[in-house]
């Protein structure tokens, strides 16, 4: 009985949230204007699939957003081998890395725009502005921190030295790398979202932007939901890839502990 | 000195090779001075010291893996080259490849040889039995004990066939009965097909048991103290109780007592 | 020094631009961006938005900050918190916390309100993950000394636990400190009448392209700096531990 209870325990606080938000709207404490009832949301949430509406503007934004994060995660992996085999490349990109990780680069959204547009392109730079950073930070932890002795056997077993990257490092280096690919993906659905609320149309991002400028709370709070629901299918996944691509890592192996 | 074929050969020759750590922060760290040693074809040498006395670092020379500055090695006549499948490593800790199952690791080494698949698979899975893994063929490194990885580090090596295996501290990561196991198991290979092999340790005991010559090495900067000779019948299952066992292990730790002091 | 390839580059956009390699319509040269921040610096723009951003930023962050660790340790130390809140704050992590910034005007309009209220909601759920990962972590051996020796429950959460959760609790802030940054300059582009990121929106639709890079550089950069000080800052905290 116990064991079942800790198995639908998640369930049951977001069955509680949800209730409890229903009940909340429904008492009159807030207008359905602060607070819309949970039903009115999930009633917007089924006209707008219907409709197609919510399909297209999903998709747009999860094209956008994976997209540059696919392109990112490209160029990142790339970059950081690039800083850790050569010593120009390090030279140039180290300070560029350790300066720009910081900074919140979205105050670039206005120069990108003006660059670049209005359209998809400038929200898919952006995104990759974003997101390649974590990348390329942790590629280089990740090579810097290959064992000696693992490039040396593969050495000794007959491995010629451009061979190396590919068939060892890469491989022992992606643990950390699928980390900062982790990292990035949730970077690149947030910078996603505020350059389509910054450049308005199509994608979820403008949707709730408009419902705002209209005072449409249902649609607010329904872009809200469905912008949850899809951040969490995709962290799922990339777990999910992480598993199985990893299958070897210890992590694994380890029974995980409550 | 005499090979078993009578000629004077030697298969490894260390001529004057003096070491230097140049690490990229901290002081230059004179690691070998002026080290000379000769091994002959299919010898169980071993090289003994107290820690930092730069045996490990011998061993790396001779495998390739660092740059030979001063002096010279020389393997079966030609100066010592580019790491390679004839001089087979063996490390503390196995440096098996994570992401590769048992039978992947050890089929590395012949996959770069460039065999046939199916010879690939035949060599791999008799040296997997040869090390008395069979059925773990396809566990992950993960998931095996510290005996056991070592023994599929040791299969990965034998199974590119190398003219002489260079083992550095392999035991030192294992408990005390699994050490005890593998250093039997190593002799019960090496006695059924010999082979050169260069075995570093700190370890008096083990240096006795296992090699027919042990080099003993000073403390930082290394050099070779002594070289002594040892002579014992290891098919004798009790050779740890045998009186000339004792004498030997002491006559040794006598040399290697007062650098191993030096070393602290 | 590490940082030459930034002068380089530097050096550069000031030669690409005035010899007329790229349009000043497109990139203003450094040397007029620099002339263009002196004025806003003069003028008291840069002023009134910047300590404007920088209230709002900073409420909002210290609440998230103070209610995140809070939380978080209060979930690491009673089972029964952590097994209702944990799975919503799992379950809320991974949405991105610009889509919070329509409900957040819709509440609270375009003024402070709404943008502390964006920093204080998207801020806690790192703080809180790294105050619940720190407490967990500190050592049993730690914790059941301190029982021994006749610490109740609270005294062992003040003495051992607490300071054991801090360097992860630091990080997790560091994590927070950035995303704040990103929250506020994303709102204050969107839906803001004062503050930094709206300057950049006013100067860039009026045309006013090397102010507007300027602003752009001084909030980068002060996105960068904040992050030095608070590695700085914390580095004294966390001397004991190494």
């Amino acid at each position: 009985m116990a064991r079942m209870t800790l198995r639908l325990a998640p369930w049951i606080s977001i069955l509680a949230l949800a209730a409890a938000w229903e009940l909340f709207a429904s008492s009159g404490a807030v207008t359905p204007f602060m607070l819309p009832k949970l039903s009115v949301v999930l009633e917007r949430i089924g006209a707008d699939a219907a409709s197609g509406d919510l399909w297209q503007n999903l998709g747009l934004t999860l094209y956008r957003a994976l997209l540059g994060f696919t392109v990112s995660a490209f160029a990142g992996i790339l970059l950081g081998f690039a800083v850790t085999q050569n010593r120009f490349a390090r030279w140039a990109l180290d300070p560029l890395v350790s300066v720009g990780f910081p900074m919140p680069k979205i105050a670039f959204l206005p120069i990108i725009t003006l660059w670049l547009g209005f359209h998809d392109l400038s929200k898919i730079s952006m995104v990759v502005f974003d997101a390649v950073f974590p990348v390329i930070t942790a590629t280089i932890a990740a090579t810097a921190g290959v064992e000696r002795q693992l490039l040396w056997s593969a050495r000794n077993l007959g491995a010629r030295p451009g061979e190396l990257l590919r068939e060892v490092v890469f491989p022992a280096a992606l643990p950390q790398i699928m980390t900062g690919l982790q990292v990035a993906l949730p970077i690149a659905l947030i910078v996603g979202i505020v350059a389509e609320m910054k450049m308005g149309g199509a994608g979820l991002g403008g949707a709730m932007i408009t419902a705002s400028r209209f005072a449409d709370s249902p649609g607010v709070f329904a872009g809200i939901v469905e912008i949850a629901l899809a951040g969490y299918l995709l962290v799922k996944l990339m777990a999910l890839a992480r598993r199985r691509l990893l299958a070897w890592h210890p992590e694994a192996m380890a029974p995980a502990t409550v | 000195m005499f090979d078993s074929s009578g000629g004077s050969v030697k298969q490894i020759v260390v001529e004057s090779v003096s070491h230097t750590y140049r690490p990229a922060r901290g002081r230059e760290v004179l690691a070998l001075e002026d080290v000379s040693l000769e091994i002959a074809p299919r010898e169980f040498v071993a090289l003994l010291g107290p820690s930092g006395c730069g045996k490990s670092t011998l061993l790396y020379l001779i495998g390739g893996f660092l740059p030979v500055e001063k002096g010279a090695i020389r393997i079966e006549g030609a100066p010592v080259g580019a790491p390679g499948p004839d001089r087979g490593i063996v490390f503390q800790h196995f440096a098996l490849f994570p992401w590769k199952s048992v039978r992947a690791n050890v089929r590395y080494g012949l996959e770069k040889m460039g065999l046939p698949r199916e010879e690939q698979e035949r060599r791999a899975q008799s040296y997997i039995e040869m090390v008395g893994l069979k059925g773990f063929e396809d566990s992950y490194p993960s998931a095996l004990s510290g005996g056991m990885k070592q023994r599929a580090a040791l299969a990965r090596t034998l199974a590119v066939d190398p003219k002489m295996l260079l083992m550095d501290e392999p035991f030192g990561a294992l408990d005390a009965q699994t050490r005890s196991l593998m250093q039997a198991e190593l002799l019960a290979i090496w006695q059924r097909s010999p082979t050169t092999v260069i075995f570093v340790t700190h370890d008096v005991q083990e240096a006795v048991l296992l090699s027919q010559r042990v080099a003993v090495m000073s403390a930082r900067p290394g050099k070779v103290k002594a070289i002594v000779d040892v002579k014992l019948d290891r098919s004798d299952p009790h050779i740890y109780r045998s009186p000339e066992f004792a004498a030997k292990v002491d006559e040794i730790w006598n040399l290697v007592r007062e650098e191993a002091i030096k070393a602290q | 020094m590490r940082y030459l390839p930034l002068l380089l580059c530097a050096l550069i956009w000031e030669g690409i631009v005035q010899l007329g390699l790229v349009s000043r319509d497109v990139l203003p040269s450094l040397s007029d961006v620099l002339k263009a921040a002196w004025m806003l610096a003069r003028e008291g723009d840069l002023w009134t938005n910047g300590v404007a951003s920088l209230y709002r930023g900073g409420m909002g962050l210290l609440l998230a900050i103070v209610v995140g660790a809070v939380l978080g340790v209060l979930m690491a130390w009673w089972r029964a918190v952590d097994a209702f809140v944990g799975p919503l704050v799992e379950a809320l992590y991974p949405m991105p916390k610009s889509a919070l910034i329509p409900v957040t005007v819709l509440w609270l309009g375009f003024g402070d309100g709404s943008k502390i209220l964006l920093i204080f909601l998207g801020c806690m759920l790192p703080v809180t993950l790294a105050a619940y990962n720190g407490a967990r972590s500190s050592e049993q051996a730690l914790v059941w000394s301190a029982r021994s020796l006749g610490a109740g429950r609270l005294r062992v959460l003040w003495d051992v636990v607490a300071p054991s959760a801090l360097p992860e609790l630091l990080n997790g802030v560091r994590t927070a400190l950035a995303l704040a940054f990103v929250l506020l300059v994303s709102s204050e582009l969107i839906v803001a009448r004062k503050g930094l990121g709206y300057l950049i929106g006013f100067l860039g639709e009026g045309g006013v392209y090397d102010a507007m890079f300027a602003v752009v550089l001084v909030v980068a950069f002060l996105g960068f700096f904040a992050d030095r000080l608070y590695l700085a800052g914390t580095r004294r905290l966390l001397a004991w531990r190494e």
